[in-house]
């Protein structure tokens, strides 16, 4: 089965999935749809239902209610189509160990359907596409978790579906090879197949999806272009303190609306109106000790993240 | 469904016999090389299970009458058949589920018969081995008589077949993997210890025998007898059908235990 740029959509329509006889949603109602050669991301906090939607999509859990087609396919009622049309990446590592990485890439572009010649090609190509040439010949249980990563997306895409799902498919991946994995991703859609990438890493699927949804305790919160989604803090400013490790987080002024802090990093957003005054707050902070340096920019999908999930304390 | 497919701009769903063995053959080369580590230890530990049950009841009683001999002998081989499938798979199953990499597993897009399918057979591969070893230590150690016909063949194949099945039936149906990597050790200390395949049900509690008739275990060592010696197995018919049985029933409850999942 190869990509095709003929006309078929994916729907996630009224989806619900519900544990303790209809107690917990783990998905509530979400509807959205990806078109072939978009990238579309599925963000979320931890436990916000990202994963539990996928595995519904793939046949291994099956919706309490709602409907999931591609095409003409139910893949709720035919498991089976679902597996053949969509491509999985999920956010454990694949198993492996005993695979050398050329193995690994071959055995499962052939389990995918693919033609022998046609899958080792594409699996070199991958393989130099991902700069992971020096361990071609080796064996998983060798490798680092980064590279691991690299292989398990290039087994899921080596003979890619139409729909192609990635769960975190950067984790443990270095910058320089990330770069090469996202390339990989937009090339998939380039060449026709949906996308549906999985992330809470927010910074990276704002440079790299052309929609996403967000998804919080199991509803869909927002969804749109990365750009739509940040129309709200227009005339808005990210305002970002590296914090003294160690040191408590600074009491806020009321010209701040947002704020996060992870690590010794602490985000706000203030209007563009309050630079000055924020400028003057971030040096008494800096003066007193409490931060070491600060930055002024554009406020980010981080920050309209931020705002719709009401997270105020860690991402 | 050809045409609805085609005119949406989506492939056709792959099926049919050439699909099928398509796949099977790309997950058996999946299995054998994701076993491929492990591979010659644990066929190490299927020889060691046969041969070293009968060199060790050996050891311990000497003078062991040839009709017990026998029973033994053949006994240890058919051990060494159904511990792969309902010990040597859960604990694979319940690795997988440790790791995170069941969803991996079977996200696959491949016919679950094919990939069950696949599986038996390094079953089949792993355990024939140890089963080969355990008549010819039993052959060396005991001077027995073996009337081999060609019903070892499918007895055998029917043996792994169904205990896989149960294995496999059992590590998909329990969601958790530690009980299932319990049940696996209570299952095995049955199959060696507590069950008539290493010798005649007389010997058990009549109460145990009885419920044996209903268990797979009996049944396995029969046909495998009925294959490898003459004149001391008797109502074979009803041992095929336990085994059909539960096959069946086990390959219901892992598609049931794969859907509901």
């Amino acid at each position: 089965m190869t990509v095709t740029d003929r006309p078929w959509t994916f729907y996630i329509e009224d989806v619900t999935k519900t544990y303790d006889d209809g107690a917990t949603f783990a998905n509530d109602h979400i509807t959205f749809q990806i078109r072939p050669g978009e990238v579309y991301g599925l963000l979320g906090p931890n436990g916000a239902g990202k994963s539990t939607l996928v595995k519904q999509v793939i046949g291994l859990l099956k919706p309490t209610s709602g409907a999931i087609t591609l095409g003409p396919y139910d893949l709720v009622a035919d498991p089976n189509v679902a597996r053949q049309l969509c491509s999985y990446l999920p956010q454990a590592q694949v198993p492996i160990d005993s695979f050398k990485v050329h193995e690994a890439l071959t055995v499962s572009g052939r389990i995918r359907g693919g033609e022998k010649e046609a899958v080792r090609a594409r699996a070199e190509a991958m393989i130099e596409a991902l700069a992971i040439e020096e361990w071609r010949d080796t064996l998983g249980a060798k490798l680092s978790g980064g590279v691991r990563r690299l292989v398990g997306f290039a087994m899921a895409t080596v003979w890619p579906g139409l729909l192609v799902i990635l769960d975190e498919p950067t984790n443990d991946v270095d910058p320089l090879r990330r770069r090469c994995l996202w390339q990989e991703i937009r090339r998939l859609g380039a060449e026709g197949a949906a996308v549906l990438l999985v992330t809470h890493n927010v910074l990276e699927a704002e440079q790299s999806v052309d929609r996403l949804a967000l998804i919080d305790e199991g509803r869909l919160i927002a969804e749109g272009t990365p750009s739509s989604l940040k129309a709200a803090d227009r005339g808005r400013l990210r305002l970002q303190l590296m914090l003294v490790p160690g040191a408590e987080t600074p009491e806020l002024p009321a010209l701040v609306h947002d704020h996060s802090r992870v690590g010794n990093h602490l985000v706000t957003v203030i209007d563009e109106g309050d630079a000055a005054d924020g400028i003057t707050w971030a040096q008494q902070a800096m003066a007193s000790g409490v931060a070491e340096e600060y930055a002024l920019g554009a406020t980010t999908l981080e920050d309209a993240y931020i705002r719709l999930t009401g997270q105020s304390k860690e991402l | 469904m050809t045409s609805v497919a085609a005119a949406a701009g989506v492939p056709t769903k792959r099926s049919g016999v050439g699909h099928w063995l398509d796949t099977y053959r790309a997950m058996l080369r999946w299995e054998v090389t994701g076993m491929r580590l492990l591979l010659p230890l644990t066929v190490v530990v299927q020889v060691l299970i046969g041969a070293g049950m009968i060199v060790g009841i050996a050891v311990l009683f000497h003078g062991i009458p040839s009709r017990n001999a026998l029973f033994l002998s053949t006994g240890a081989a058919v051990v060494t058949l159904i511990t792969v499938g309902i010990v040597v798979g859960p604990q694979l199953v319940a690795q997988q589920k440790q790791m995170g990499t069941y969803d991996f597993v079977w996200s696959l897009p491949v016919p679950r018969s094919a990939a069950a399918s696949a599986w038996i057979t390094l079953n089949v591969l792993i355990a024939l081995p140890g089963m080969v070893v355990a008549l010819l230590v039993a052959l060396v150690r005991f001077d027995i008589d073996l009337d081999v016909s060609l019903s070892v063949v499918p007895a055998v194949a029917l043996t792994v077949f169904c205990g896989t099945l149960v294995g496999y039936a059992m590590a998909h149906a329990i969601p958790k993997p530690e009980v299932t990597d319990g049940i696996a050790q209570v299952a095995l200390f049955t199959v060696i210890g507590f069950s008539p395949i290493n010798f005649p049900p007389e010997n058990m509690p009549g109460w145990l025998a009885s419920l044996h008739r209903y268990l797979p275990f009996e049944s396995m060592a029969n046909v495998v007898r009925a294959g490898l010696t003459e004149g001391i197995v008797h109502d074979l018919a009803r041992s095929y059908a336990v085994l059909a049985i539960w096959s069946v029933g086990c390959m219901a409850l892992t598609a049931w235990a794969l859907r509901r999942h």
